[in-house]
């Protein structure tokens, strides 16, 4: 029998061979700085936030009939990265993406997607003057601002009152400012029936899971990123001391190790809870709720630090029309708009003096004030390159020794170290 | 007979053009281009940007196969097959020869079997986590024989754990793929071998079982490609690798290298040994069949 | 001539006493019972599913199963309504689904056809696609996808853009290719030798009996677009346009916290989702009874 060469192998290897060489095709002409015109820009599709874009884009479109803005939507949550991702590469992403993640940055940048700001004249002043000395945690390794740091959710600890009044605890002033205290509160939670478990946070290996447990009382307890000046600093006592203490609530089972459908704590599943003050809303009518800070191993004090859970605002290479993003951007962060921002979400703009810019918000809502104070010492992710493969390699060995026990935490810790410093030289 | 330059009824290609094209025009360039990916150093970039991709032979390759995890999840696929393929194409069988009968309330028989396959697994996985949670139905009735830690997390059964679930929530679809396939065995099979004093059991191993070859072939080949591309399960019920990544799945790995972290050309190179592997495990099964019949 | 059946038969053929009632064997009550037990087996957790929208307040616990008379409310599908607009969702999705079954349903059918039965160059390499396509995951291909598509093809926040990529289902192919080599080749054969053209022989011999086949590939073929979430989400941002996989999802991640009971919620738009899919199913099974069965028979 003649071999026969399948015609649409040809074809294929044809196309295979003319993907290979495109590279650079139509080159889609990048906006000068200074061009205006209608530009598109994406909320994230949480309601209040939605509401709130709403209204700004309203008040610059009655303002700017020829710089027409067009919102949409696209979902908060782990496959946000992927539209935006998808959408830099076809060329299609709008100007400006009002649910940038920090960590998401550093990719974006090196596909080529992200504008930095200091193009702009007044690009860098703008932001330093808005957020002041925290801006300086979102610079890229080039010195430059790819994103404008927006809105932060300081990570606080939310308790449940009725279940630790139940197992006879304060709820005025709970026991949980140093480990020692949280660790035996914890039990005593467990152990008098006041709820299932201490404290839930998802055990799930996706990457930026540990924002939620070890990070928060990492940065408490010492008040660095992760990494700083391209070296791991994990691997340390302060380190040491978080994962100890978590070890020891997976093993006494105060956490839970399983997926778990809902919010735990909602459900009462749960008497503690880390998150920010957009649970505020989320747990109103749920749970008689009370805030403290993080617990250190000596014990919480006021100026400690804890995760920011920002997310951010990047203008995007797709955009023609610079000159209006960046125009449309210093409105949208003006002083009124951030404080429409409160308003509507009670989510933090990443505005200095934040207490001292609103009081009358926060004399009507006394729950944020503390958020608030929170908000001036925030730690963020560190800009690096490769950031989320450095989350991942730092969440699978927590998984695996601290949640399931299989290895030895502080060995655990040391070998991430050593990986990550791999990873981000 | 002349051999013809299109074949001996070119109208085929006719009929077939329609989907030839679909192919060419849809899926040729991404398919072509991730094998490509496969073999250089590769991020995806906004237009008329452009960096440097070198060729980098087989190094993608070498990082996959050395990389612990990855060849932790081919293995994990490999349990997860194991369970799930024989479970499917026994049960569905057995299953749709008895949904085929005439029995009262067929139609609710028939629909209840069908009905999780249908369900979006996000919903399903709550019930699932009720049933086979620490503190679910199933150990509540283990009581003392509840494996500690409990399914879900352990290293041993999360695996299989999902093989479970993954194969209740399929078999509606294969059992449909038998009914179908069920309605070709002509009756007078069966009456002959009625007559000849077969048993239910022997008819079904002597008639049905023959009769239905072509799809189980459908059904293994269906099972095992849907098995190998095992996504969102461990995500929902073991928390992504589950322990150790003793669930992770090498599509969830692809997921995560390829679309979180920016490393196309890693993911690439897995998915591709992910496709020989299957071509592979599809090819055996095949010759196992011709070697049967 | 008549002959009475002693010997156990097979219950798929119903032997008939002599005054022609349907005699059933003991056995097959065995054989209800266990369909019986595997039955419920398999449709608890849709009960638990229905029970959990219906709940007022989440109720996780063992007895939260039985449907308690004080905690039951409609109030889960109203608030998902509110939320995501069921209606026009569900009306993208028929949308998405219909395009892809018409799409599959009528190319998938010529292009088996000419796989089974038909000789031409590159058949070999068209079935090979076909398996490859089948085996291929989709996130191995999604990005580039996805260029091709929006920038490609300029077809971004279409419905085109959505069906395309699903727009004849491999799968559905491989079961009409079997379809057709399982009929007999005499019946084409004496067509051929009758003189009829090739699509002659399609139309009077092939069609008219690819209706069984029709109907498995709608069922198989309609599931797929219909709980897909990944395509739809990334190529359609206009809320307007994405169907209910898609809004219901996006209700998961997001708004859910704030409802009264989110997971009672969760679980109100998924057997919003699951509905149609059953009662398709419904419809069509009774399709799948073999002709031959005697007419007194119930089901």
């Amino acid at each position: 029998m003649k071999p026969r060469i399948p015609l649409a192998s040809i074809v294929v290897l044809s196309l295979v061979l003319a993907s290979g060489c495109g590279g650079g095709d139509d080159s889609s002409a990048a906006g000068a700085a200074t061009a205006h015109g209608a530009i598109n820009v994406w909320l994230s599709n949480n309601a209040q936030e939605v509401a709130w874009g709403k209204q700004v884009v309203q008040a610059w479109n009655a303002a700017h009939p020829t710089e027409k803005v067009t919102a949409q939507e696209i979902p908060a949550g782990s496959t946000s990265e992927a539209v935006i991702s998808a959408s830099i590469t076809a060329g299609n992403a709008p100007c400006l993406i009002y649910n940038t993640s920090p960590a998401a940055v550093p990719n974006f940048q090196a596909q080529g997607g992200l504008v930095p700001l200091d193009d702009f004249a007044d690009g860098t002043s703008y932001v330093t003057a808005r957020s002041g000395e925290s801006a300086a945690q979102y610079k890229s390794p080039d010195g430059k601002f790819y994103q404008l740091p927006w809105k932060s959710n300081p990570v606080m600890l939310f308790y449940n009152k009725k279940e630790f009044a139940k197992a006879g605890l304060s709820t005025t002033a709970p026991p949980l400012g140093t480990y020692t205290d949280f660790l035996a509160t914890s039990q005593k939670l467990v152990s008098s029936g006041a709820a299932k478990y201490a404290i839930f946070p998802s055990p799930s290996s996706q990457f930026f899971q540990s924002w939620f447990d070890f990070y928060p009382m990492y940065a408490a307890e010492s008040g660095k990123q992760l990494v700083v000046d391209q070296k791991a600093t994990f691997d340390s006592d302060q380190g040491r001391a978080v994962s100890g203490l978590w070890q020891q609530l997976y093993a006494q089972n105060l956490a839970g190790k399983e997926a778990y459908t809902g919010d735990a704590f909602a459900d009462g599943t749960a008497a503690m809870a880390s998150a920010g003050p957009w649970a505020i809303a989320a747990y109103k009518n749920k749970v008689d709720w009370g805030v403290v800070s993080v617990p250190t191993q000596a014990g919480s004090a006021e100026g400690q630090s804890t995760f920011s859970d920002a997310k951010n605002v990047a203008l995007y290479t797709a955009c023609a029309n610079r000159g209006t993003a960046w125009d449309f951007l210093k409105f949208s962060t003006s002083k009124e708009q951030d404080g429409k921002l409160l308003e509507m979400t009670g989510q933090m703009p990443m505005r200095q003096n934040l207490a001292q810019e609103y009081p009358a918000y926060f004399t009507a809502n006394p729950a944020y004030k503390v958020f608030a104070a929170k908000a001036a010492h925030v730690v963020e992710v560190p800009n690096v390159p490769a950031s989320v493969e450095m989350w991942q390699a730092f969440r699978d060995s927590w998984s695996n020794s601290v949640i399931f026990g299989k290895e030895d935490p502080n060995k655990a810790l040391a070998d991430a170290s050593a990986k990550i410093n791999n990873l981000v030289k | 007979m002349k051999t013809r330059v299109l074949g001996r009824q070119p109208v085929g290609l006719l009929l077939s053009a329609p989907y030839a094209v679909f192919v060419a025009a849809v899926f040729a360039y991404p398919l072509g281009l991730a094998v490509w990916i496969s073999f250089h150093k590769y991020i995806f970039t906004a237009p008329g940007v452009s960096v440097p991709r070198p060729f980098v032979g087989l190094d993608n390759y070498t990082a996959v196969l050395t990389d612990p995890a990855v060849r932790r999840s081919f293995l994990n696929i490999l349990i997860f097959l194991l369970i799930n393929v024989p479970l499917t194409v026994g049960l569905s069988l057995l299953l749709a020869t008895a949904l085929n009968a005439a029995i009262p309330f067929r139609t609710f028989f028939r629909v209840s079997f069908y009905v999780p396959y249908v369900t979006a697994s996000v919903a399903v996985v709550g019930v699932w986590l009720f049933l086979f949670g620490s503190g679910g139905l199933v150990n509540q009735v283990l009581g003392g024989a509840a494996p500690d830690p409990s399914w879900l997390i352990n290293g041993i059964w999360a695996m299989p754990s999902i093989a479970f679930y993954v194969t209740w929530k399929q078999l509606g679809f294969f059992i449909l793929l038998y009914l179908a396939a069920l309605q070709n065995v002509p009756k007078e099979l069966y009456e002959s071998a009625a007559v000849d004093g077969a048993s239910r059991w022997r008819s079904f191993r002597s008639v049905t079982v023959p009769g239905v070859r072509p799809a189980t072939t459908l059904v293994t080949l269906l099972a095992i490609i849907t098995g190998a591309n095992l996504f969102t399960e461990p995500y929902l019920l073991t928390n992504g690798g589950g322990p150790s990544g003793k669930s992770a799945s090498p599509v969830l790995l692809m997921y995560q290298r390829g679309i979180e972290q920016g490393h196309p050309d890693i993911a690439s190179a897995i998915g591709v040994l992910l496709v020989v592997a299957v071509l592979l495990i599809a090819g055996v099964q095949r010759l196992l069949e011709r070697r049967q019949a | 001539m008549t002959r009475t059946i002693s010997a156990p038969v097979a219950d798929d053929v119903l032997p008939t006493g002599a005054d022609g009632t349907v005699k059933r064997r003991g056995r097959s009550k065995w054989r209800v019972f266990a369909l019986t037990v595997g039955a419920l087996a398999f449709l608890f957790p849709f009960y638990y599913m229905i029970v959990g929208s219906l709940q007022a307040r989440s109720d996780s616990s063992l007895l939260g199963a039985l449907p308690m008379p004080g905690n039951l409310s409609l109030g889960n599908y109203r608030e998902i309504n509110a939320a995501i607009h069921l209606g026009r969702s569900l009306l993208n999705s028929v949308i998405f689904t219909a395009g892809v079954v018409l799409g599959t349903l009528v190319f998938g059918v010529l292009a088996g056809y000419a796989l089974a039965r038909l000789k031409f160059r590159g058949r070999g390499t068209l079935f090979a696609a076909v398996l490859l396509l089948q085996v291929v995951p989709f996130q191995l291909l999604v990005i580039p996808l996805y260029v091709q598509i929006v920038r490609g093809y300029g077809l971004a926040d279409s419905y085109v853009g959505m069906i395309l990529p699903f727009a004849i289902n491999s799968v559905a192919v491989f079961v009409f290719r079997q379809f057709f080599l399982q009929l007999p080749v005499e019946l084409f054969e004496a067509a051929r030798i009758d003189g009829a053209s090739e699509l002659r022989v399609l139309r009077s011999v092939a069609l008219p009996l690819v209706r069984p086949a029709l109907l498995t590939a709608t069922l198989l073929t309609f599931i797929g677009p219909w709980n897909e979430f990944l395509w739809p989400f990334l190529v359609t941002k206009q809320a307007g346009k994405q169907p209910l996989a898609v809004s219901l999802a996006n209700y998961i991640s997001t708004v859910a916290a704030a409802a009264t009971n989110p997971y009672g919620a969760i679980l109100a738009g998924a057997c919003v989702l699951a509905g149609p899919a059953v009662l398709l199913f419904i419809a069509f099974q009774r399709y799948f009874v073999s002709s031959d069965l005697g007419s007194g028979v119930k089901g």
